[in-house]
């Protein structure tokens, strides 16, 4: 069991509200709990292909549909997911619209998973998610992101991937 | 106010035109008389474009990304807004932040107007207030100003009415900002779009003025090439070092130099926007510049840490706060120049040279402030002249030797302190390691990305000075850093505009892409280059200006061309135009303005929102600030995006707290009048926002192509443009855009190559008619093509309204 919680340090606070620090047990448990689950995935994740290996995983696993943020598409086409391209800025104003119907056309979600962003930019989407929706939002980034509403702490590299593990193993 | 500004006019009066017009007039005695009629806004006041605000803001809706869920503005605070809670004076969370922004873009207005008036004051002082205004051979010659405030400016006197104007508005603007104002976002996003379009202004008279006076390219496309880099310096020579923005005092430097035959013995070169503004300094009949370029804010520490420099200059705007501290380190007097920045100096402005000269080069005094331009031209160069030698004799260096970077990477404990607090969180603990076993690559690569803002330094526990160790791990890449830029032509002139407006309204010429604003960038300098690059072998437009017209030059093509080598500077499709300075980017939005005026033949005189409403529906512009962090950035993107072209930042910008985005599957969002009858006209969904960020370039170049499209592309411009965006998501993001057949009217709209497997597509996926035959879509758009309707949000502009 990796321990995935132990380092929770942020440089600067966004305020009052911080991320529960999640177990991946837990964050799997929560995620497959989901009854309408989106995963964000951004372009960092094309610089690690063993976590995009594992976010092509999760998705076929537990069935969700992807938003491809940034040019991540561009490695989720043909992997046997449900991904579309989308602009994450403009994913984080759709998800506060209740009118929203969707990537799919289905409706608006109840749970975003974060995996794959620049922390600095990740960190804003989700200050507006907090902020101004009930979305459920879980980060399994290797970043403790103090504004998801659950959230790993800080990973290293390798840890980061036990961690993903563990979650698959857990959906 | 004036009288025109507090004037009562509803939205209800605006729709009698008649009416409008004639109390206005009859209000504005200090307007001159022009043959333009006025039109209905000149000198709006706060409240006088709220109308066309709300049309923009209704379509393309705040989004806020707060950077603190507090407010503590006031002593009833701290206020916990989170979850869009109310404080204690009533405020929400939206209308925070939407005040926040407000802040923002009245700052980075405030800096232009306050740079503005600073530079005029200095400028009517030394060429009088009936000095000419000249900008080259254009009628127009304030675009921005005359359709702002209605003046038609004709001496460096005149600018003084329309800077004054500015000031007041901003004034009003920062009071609403206090406690217990305003309580609604909406209004604060209206008063940041005032506040932005007052920025423009605020710009231009800047700008103007300096290029009337100082000799500066006039809308010269050939303006020449200056040096740029890093690696261009000559480390051998005395060096006088510049940073900032204003480049008043340092014309008397140049000068100096040049009477006194110093030219071959001074190195003088700069950073940030004043470099740019020396380069363009007396070039205005082709001499070559007489200074060279270092790059932006991001180098400022960088090039202080080489040790190189023997005097520093700084005068306003993004210039960092610890110079002194860090200059003082390695024996840098500083010269201080303005009362913007004085950093505690004691002020000899009234003082003999000979004595300021004694005590800087003892080191009595780390630096003066010199308020005499006069004074400073002389002191500096002697001083730098005087300082190498000593600075030498004393064996001043920075950079760690090999021996102590050794030292220096084994010391590390890779605890990631310095990568937790880094703005980007560069990977510094594995390039220390690599470094330690002598594999530099890793920190070349970082060092382009590092914005050198010292963070690392200031937690390492192991005092491990991180920049410096980048720095000479990086030396290798650091002398190869040498590039060319093409110094600032200024305006687009009236003969261009009458040569390429045609093309930029029907869209074959496929769109202006600006690449404008600072330094902080994602991935590094590089990813400008690939934006150029890509769009110029497309035939954009590719206009520049600021840090981002810099860092542009850094680079080389595989013919060992910087992409000013390889493309010409007119403003024709195809072609690199760097406008100039931060301030030169008012001449952006006065393109788009000229367009209207000079191909439409608007009347742009105090028309405001008539000329915004024709360049956000007919002119195919995006401005992309991929590296913005200033306040500035800010303003100047709120100012275009009220203008109606669309800003797309980098990701650092979501820090701005607020985007603009529209909804594209709100359909009803997207619909015009067609002015000819008042008719509603659906439009594609481009813009798809004002202000938006992209978190990388491969999402930034399709993102280009699809915003510029405009309603008013006839068939061969949309195909172009819809042909470009296409293959630039097909390359970029290995996939067909999803929306790509919302932007097709008509058959003819279809890219050629493509236009069988196309009209399949629409048939089987979307399920729109077609005449195999002939080859003719039946049905299916949703919008109408004809090539002479008038889109426009502005129902009073329509004939039949
Ligand atoms: S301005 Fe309003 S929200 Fe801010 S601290 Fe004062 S009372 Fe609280
Ligand atoms: S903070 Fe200092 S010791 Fe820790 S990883 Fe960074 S450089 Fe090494
Ligand atoms: S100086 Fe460079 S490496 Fe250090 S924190 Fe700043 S950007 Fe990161």
């Amino acid at each position: 069991m990796v321990d995935a919680i132990k380092n929770t340090r942020v440089y600067t606070t966004w305020g009052t509200k911080n991320a529960k620090p999640v177990q991946p047990k837990v964050a799997a448990k929560t995620i497959s709990k989901a009854k309408r689950p989106l995963m964000v995935v951004g372009a960092d994740l094309l610089k690690n292909k063993e976590v995009l290996d594992r976010a092509v995983t999760i998705a076929k696993t537990a069935g969700i549909p992807v938003a491809a943020t940034g040019h991540s598409i561009k490695e989720l086409v043909d992997k046997g997911v449900s991904a579309k391209y989308i602009n994450i800025h403009s994913l984080g104003l759709y998800l506060c619209d209740p009118n929203w119907e969707g990537l799919d056309g289905n409706g608006c979600y109840d749970m975003a998973i974060i995996l794959g962003h620049k922390k600095y930019y990740i960190n804003q989407v989700l200050s507006g998610l907090k902020n101004f929706t009930n979305l459920k939002t879980i980060s399994i980034d290797k970043h403790y992101l103090q504004n998801a509403t659950m959230s790993f702490g800080n990973l290293s590299d390798e840890k980061h991937l036990e961690a993903l593990d563990e979650l698959i193993e857990n959906l | 106010m004036s009288n025109v500004t507090t004037g009562k006019f509803s939205i209800e009066d605006l729709e009698n035109v008649q009416v409008t017009i004639e109390n206005i007039v009859g209000a504005i005695e200090e307007v001159e008389e022009t043959e333009e009629e006025m039109g209905v806004t000149p000198k709006p006041g706060i409240s006088s474009l709220r109308h066309w605000d709300f049309n923009l803001l209704n379509r393309y809706e705040p989004i806020y990304t707060p950077m603190c869920d507090q407010c503590c503005y006031c002593t009833f605070g701290k206020c916990d807004l989170s979850g869009n809670k109310e404080g204690a004076c009533g405020i929400d969370m939206k209308a925070h932040q939407a005040r926040e922004f407000l802040l923002r873009v009245i700052t980075g207005a405030s800096a232009h107007t306050g740079h503005g008036r600073h530079l005029l004051h200095h400028l009517i002082e030394k060429y009088g207030r009936d000095h000419p205004i000249d900008v080259g051979s254009s009628n127009l010659k304030t675009p921005v100003m005359q359709t702002v405030t209605g003046y038609k400016p004709e001496t460096l006197g005149d600018l003084e009415k329309a800077l004054d104007y500015v000031e007041e508005q901003i004034t009003q603007l920062l009071a609403t900002i206090h406690m217990g104002q305003e309580g609604e976002a909406i209004d604060f996003e209206s008063k940041a779009l005032h506040g932005g379009m007052l920025d423009h202004v605020g710009m231009e008279i800047s700008d103007i003025a300096q290029i009337s006076c100082l000799k500066m390219p006039k809308s010269d496309p050939e303006s020449p090439l200056a040096e740029i880099g890093m690696g261009c310096i000559d480390s051998s020579k005395p060096m006088l070092l510049t940073i900032g923005h204003n480049v008043s005092g340092v014309t008397n430097i140049i000068d100096y130099i040049d009477e006194q035959g110093l030219s071959d013995d001074i190195e003088i070169a700069g950073l940030c926007c004043t470099a740019i503004d020396m380069t363009r300094y007396n070039t205005d009949e082709g001499d070559e510049p007489k200074s060279k370029v270092i790059g932006s804010l991001a180098k400022e520490l960088k090039m202080i840490r080489s040790g190189v420099p023997d005097v520093i200059v700084v005068d306003e705007q993004c210039v960092r706060a610890d110079i002194l501290r860090e200059a003082q380190r390695l024996s840098i007097p500083v010269i201080s120049t303005n009362d913007k920045i004085m950093y505690g100096l004691k002020d000899r402005s009234n003082d003999n040279v000979d004595e300021i000269l004694g005590d800087l080069e003892s080191g009595n005094e780390p630096g003066a402030l010199i308020l005499d331009f006069d004074k400073l031209g002389e002191l500096a160069p002697r001083l730098a002249m005087d300082m190498a030698p000593i600075r030498e004799e004393k064996g001043i260096k920075s950079l760690p030797t090999s021996e102590e970077l050794q030292e220096l990477t084994e010391r590390c404990v890779h605890c990631k302190e310095c990568e937790l607090v880094c703005p980007t969180n560069l990977s510094i603990s594995d390039a220390m390691s690599a470094a330690e076993s002598g594999d530099f690559a890793p920190f070349e690569e970082l060092h382009d990305k590092c914005v050198a803002c010292g963070r690392c330094e200031q937690v390492c526990p192991k005092d491990i000075p991180v920049l410096n160790v980048i720095e000479k791990s990086a030396q290798r890449v650091i002398r190869e850093e040498k590039g060319k830029l093409r110094s600032g032509r200024g305006q687009v002139s009236d003969p261009e505009i009458r040569e390429e407006g045609v093309n930029l309204v029907l869209g074959t010429t496929p769109g202006i892409i600006a690449l404008v604003g600072c330094s902080n960038y994602p991935e590094g300098t590089k990813d400008l280059y690939r934006i150029a690059d890509e769009m110029l072998k497309r035939n954009y437009i590719v206009v520049v200006s600021g840090c981002s017209a810099m860092d542009l030059g850094m680079y080389r093509n595989e013919d060992g061309n910087t992409l000013y080598e390889e493309y010409p500077g007119k403003f024709i499709k195809g072609n690199l135009l760097n406008v100039g300075s931060c301030v030169s980017n008012s001449h952006i939005t006065g393109t788009a303005i000229k367009v209207a005026s000079i191909f439409a033949q608007r009347n742009v005189t105090g028309n405001f929102e008539e000329i915004a409403d024709y360049i956000l529906n007919r002119i195919g512009a995006v401005g992309v600030a991929w590296g913005a962090y200033s306040q500035k950035a800010s303003s100047i993107a709120t100012g275009c995006n009220r203008f109606g072209i669309p800003v797309i930042i980098g990701p650092h910008g979501s820090k701005y707290r607020r985007a603009l985005i529209g909804k594209p599957y709100d359909k009803d969002k997207w619909t015009v009048y067609d002015a000819r009858n008042g008719e509603e006209l659906q439009i594609p969904p481009s813009p798809e926002f004002l202000l938006s960020t992209v978190e990388s370039v491969e999402e930034l170049m399709p993102m280009l192509a699809k915003n510029c499209m405009r309603p008013s592309d006839n068939n061969m411009g949309r195909m172009i443009k819809l042909t470009n965006y296409i293959e630039l998501s097909e390359k970029y993001l290995g996939v067909m855009p999803e929306d790509w057949y919302q932007f097709v009217r008509t058959e003819t709209d279809l890219p050629l190559t493509k236009r069988g497997d196309l009209l399949k597509k629409l048939e089987s996926e979307h399920g729109w008619e077609i005449d195999w035959k002939k080859k003719k879509i039946i049905s299916g758009p949703s919008m109408k093509f004809d090539v002479s309707s008038q889109p426009t949000n502005v129902k009073r502009l329509c004939k039949e309204a």
